[in-house]
């Protein structure tokens, strides 16, 4: 593990296991998705991973957040082998990281207000001065208190986005992981979110990753980019050389579609 | 020229329990030539799928109209009646947002086709393969291995052109598409708005378009009208329109748009339009406008300008008539 890292993967191989069903046999078959990844990630560093549907951008972030233990590779959140850890210590590591998931929409429980879905992450960790830290952080993500008494359903898709970044960021974690942040926004709440995440990376100085099939909002959210074909890392680098000048050809395609 | 889609203030609300009455739509004048593409652009809530569903025919039960719509010939809102006899699903057909949606996961395409035509034109299984070959091909997928897959079978995009071409066969001459873009990648999405230009001179067909997505709004449409608050603002031919915005609303729009490879700063707009309700009375955009006077207090007069038709008080000065 070389120092300042915060999230590494070593030689990653992963996917699910499907079971096929016989007459009079079931045979149990690896579905491989992704295929030998090594990525890095530096302390407070932007990267962002570029794919189409079907690259393996979801099951590289479940294996990023511990939810899918890969066929064969390590991977280190900050430091420790993640999948070498029992249960509750790797719980304790992925505490470090904040996540946003795809759809505003479907993230937040309707029933419940935003008061509530802000304070539950700091109630589960035990974190005390709740109520300030709740105010801290709308402020931070330029929402009014009144929203705290609010139901998701009565938010707009920019607001529900916003509250998802609290929530997110409210227990001050190392890294901010997004899944396609603004793929459900128009282009304007678009533009607000964008901002914002960089507004959030410059002031909690945390690493971001973002996973998006836009090119022209991965442009403004890294400095860094991945680019994810079937499976495999086919080309990294600097996100303006690569959109200038894509070394892959599928790269280079997905930078003349847009 | 012939009109495929005429709308005459036309206003389309929602009413509630109580017999209050949303206005999603406060009352909008456009048309649509045959053969031509008509985008509806704007954010969230602004009454650009209402329209869309009011010319395919699917407005729900508590839909409250008023004014004029026409297709082709037919006056299918005439106030507040609304008759669709022998335009939907024949004249006008509907593809949503998401294609998988529409097509019935349980049945093959061939299946889907056959259900279709067999109950729009009485077509027997023979003749529905022959008229599901050709329409397939017409989208470019290959009858061969198509006609025999089920919907999740096909990717994103050729599920988008599966829908597009069963729409086709019924003899559809306007096609209503939400979003049609939005969920496909990026070479997918080239490759739908090459073919929606290819149908739209092959086959003279009229396609309204309602997307958020400024960027294939631009390449795809002869005509984009931009809606705020259920009014349009702004209505100018293609991709002038986003390089050259007059509107207010319109220019921050276009500011909103990230461009690969010029990093200008996102500037979005600040607040949020205002909720489907009452009457308004004066300029919509006027709460989130930078440039408001005192005359935006009066709902702008539909000017028009370089060819093209604004609706700002702004212009009225400025060689608008």
């Amino acid at each position: 593990m070389v120092p300042g890292d915060i999230i590494r993967l070593e030689d990653v191989t992963a996917g699910y296991v499907v079971i096929k069903q016989g007459i009079k046999s079931i045979a149990r078959e690896k579905m491989v998705v992704l295929r030998n990844i090594n990525l890095r990630i530096k302390d407070g560093e932007r990267v962002v991973i570029i794919g189409e549907s079907g690259s393996g951008k979801t099951t590289l972030l479940r294996v990023i957040l511990g939810l899918l233990k890969p066929f064969n590779g390590r991977v280190f959140v900050i430091g420790k082998d993640i999948y070498s850890l029992k249960w509750r210590e790797r719980v304790k590591v992925l505490r470090q990281i904040g996540y946003v998931s795809q759809d505003p929409y479907k993230a937040l429980n309707p029933s419940v207000k935003v008061g509530t879905i802000l304070e539950e992450p700091l109630e589960a960790l035990g974190i005390s001065e709740r109520g300030s830290r709740v105010k801290d952080i709308l402020r931070l993500v330029n929402l009014p208190e009144n929203v705290l008494n609010m139901y998701p359903m009565e938010l707009s898709g920019g607001m529900r986005q916003r509250v998802l970044i609290a929530r997110a960021i409210i227990h001050d974690p190392e890294v901010l992981i997004l899944d396609e942040p603004t793929s459900a926004l128009d282009v304007s709440m678009q533009a607000q979110i964008v901002n914002l995440i960089n507004e959030i990376h410059r002031k909690l100085e945390l690493a971001v990753l973002t996973v998006t099939h836009d090119l022209g909002v991965a442009q403004y959210l890294a400095d860094r980019a991945v680019v994810l074909y079937r499976g495999e890392i086919i080309e990294e680098g600097d996100i303006d050389s690569i959109i200038k000048n894509p070394r892959n050809e599928y790269t280079r395609l997905l930078v003349s579609s847009y | 020229m012939v009109l495929a889609v005429k709308a005459v203030d036309l206003k389309i609300g929602y009413m509630d329990e109580e017999e209050k009455i949303y206005w999603a739509v406060r009352g909008v004048s456009f048309q649509v030539s045959e053969s031509e593409i008509y985008c509806i652009v704007g954010e969230s809530g602004c009454g650009k799928s209402t329209i869309g569903n009011a010319i395919a025919g699917i407005l729900p039960s508590h839909a409250v109209t008023s004014g004029k719509l026409y297709i082709y010939d037919k006056k299918v809102i005439d106030n507040e009646k609304m008759d669709y006899t022998g335009i939907r699903g024949r004249v006008v057909s509907y593809i949503p947002q998401n294609p998988g949606t529409s097509l019935n996961p349980y049945e093959t395409i061939e299946e889907q086709f056959y259900h279709v035509l067999s109950s729009v034109y009485g077509y027997d299984k023979r003749k529905s393969v022959e008229t599901a070959r050709r329409y397939l091909a017409m989208v470019e997928l290959d009858p061969d291995k198509v006609l025999d897959y089920y919907p999740h079978e096909l990717s994103g995009g050729m599920q988008q052109r599966a829908a597009i071409s069963i729409a086709l066969a019924t003899g559809a001459r306007i096609i209503v598409a939400d979003e049609p873009t939005s969920s496909l990648d990026a070479h997918l999405r080239l490759q739908l708005i090459r073919l929606m230009r290819k149908l739209r001179d092959t086959v003279r067909l009229s396609l309204i378009l309602i997307t958020h997505d400024l960027v294939s709004a631009g390449r795809i449409c002869d005509t984009i009208a931009v809606m705020y608050a259920g009014k349009i603002v702004e209505e100018g031919r293609g991709s002038l329109l986003l390089t050259e915005p007059l509107h207010p609303y319109t220019q921050m729009l276009v500011d909103a748009v990230p461009i690969l490879g010029l990093k200008k700063p996102l500037k979005s707009i600040p607040g949020e339009p205002p909720q489907v309700g009452g009457e308004i009375s004066w300029c919509v955009f006027r709460e989130r406008c930078p440039v408001a006077f005192e005359k935006c207090g009066i709902h702008p007069p539909e000017l028009y300008i370089m060819e093209r038709k604004v609706s700002c008080w702004r212009y009225m000065n400025h060689g608008a008539r």
